[in-house]
């Protein structure tokens, strides 16, 4: 794994983002932005199943409504980290928050598209208040956990 | 240096003397958790704000009446713009000779103070007709272009605050 990581990183194309002033800076500041995107789209059906959103809605409504500002930011989060990862792959690696941040990022997209769907899209009433608010809760928690674990690379892991 | 810049600079030099802006700027863990702190209000801000933006230019939660989308979205914004803030004046309190001559820096509290101005040209303006478009499907240009704005201005925002440390080797004085 350490002599991938170490390969990947040398490839042209990791060279060059790692060489230029600008196109790692612009890739960072666009996976940013894609967070707060991502964010927002998560928090419109987490505070629904808090009782604190659009609650004239059911919950099934705002997660529709949402979901493809949830599947835009993700893909583009994805698509402004591998860049990132790539040029600087064995630093990455080493990084414990980078590990912790895949992992949780791994359960994160689990428990979004199973958990967190069964709920959200269940008939309203189907489950409790208090399972809706676990759920929410959960998610929150996870999303913010991989931002700051994300964070924190940049500090002390690389 | 252009000279109506030099209070603004003394006023930055002024707060690096501080015993507490030296004590946050030499502290190795405070900085950064501030900074992380920073980022996730951010987050919870610009997120409120960009998903209310859709349903202003007609492109997101469209089931959902814009004064329900602006009532429930409002408290969020208003506590996750005060801990930005705070978070925000905690890092330039650190680090004052970083920002002062930091060209993004500039551009990221001027799209601030435009985005302000956007916000509240619509709620004075725009929001008086809001009885005649609240639950339709078509917003009128108004509130489209209000929309529009606050997506690029709070993008840039966002943008620019990433940027930020870069302008140090991009933009020498």
């Amino acid at each position: 794994m350490e002599q991938l990581a170490v390969d990947i990183a040398a490839w042209p194309v990791s060279r060059a983002i790692n060489e230029s002033s600008w196109i790692f800076a612009l890739v960072q500041a666009f996976h940013l932005l894609s967070l707060a995107v991502l964010a927002g789209a998560v928090l419109m059906v987490d505070l629904r199943l808090l009782g604190k959103g659009f609650s004239n809605q059911p919950t099934a409504t705002v997660a529709r409504d949402a979901r493809p500002w949830l599947l835009g930011s993700i893909v583009a989060m994805v698509l402004t980290g591998i860049p990132q990862f790539i040029s600087l792959a064995p630093k990455e690696y080493e990084s414990t928050y980078f590990r912790w941040k895949m992992l949780l990022l791994l359960v994160v997209l689990i428990y979004t598209f199973t958990i967190k769907r069964l709920v959200a899209y269940a008939p309203e009433g189907r489950f409790g208040g208090g399972v809706s608010a676990v759920v929410a809760l959960v998610s929150i928690g996870l999303w913010a956990s991989i931002a700051i674990n994300g964070r924190l690379i940049g500090f002390f892991g690389v | 240096m252009a000279e109506w810049f030099a209070p603004l600079r003394a006023l930055f030099e002024y707060v690096a003397e501080f015993p507490s802006s030296i004590a946050l700027r030499e502290s190795l863990y405070v900085m950064p958790w501030i900074f992380v702190f920073h980022v996730i209000s951010m987050c919870m801000f610009a997120g409120t704000i960009l998903m209310m933006d859709l349903r202003l230019l007609g492109i997101g939660y469209m089931k959902t009446p814009f004064s329900q989308v602006q009532r429930k979205l409002f408290p969020w914004q208003m506590a996750a713009m005060l801990f930005s803030t705070a978070t925000g004046l905690a890092l330039v309190w650190g680090n004052p000779l970083n920002y002062v001559t930091n060209i993004i820096f500039w551009v990221k509290m001027l799209a601030m103070g435009i985005a302000g101005v956007n916000a509240l040209a619509f709620h004075f303006i725009t929001e008086y007709t809001l009885i005649d478009w609240d639950a339709g499907q078509t917003p009128p240009l108004g509130a489209k272009l209000a929309g529009a704005i606050s997506i690029v201005l709070w993008g840039n925002v966002v943008i620019a605050g990433r940027l930020m440390p870069y302008a140090l080797t991009w933009f020498r004085e």
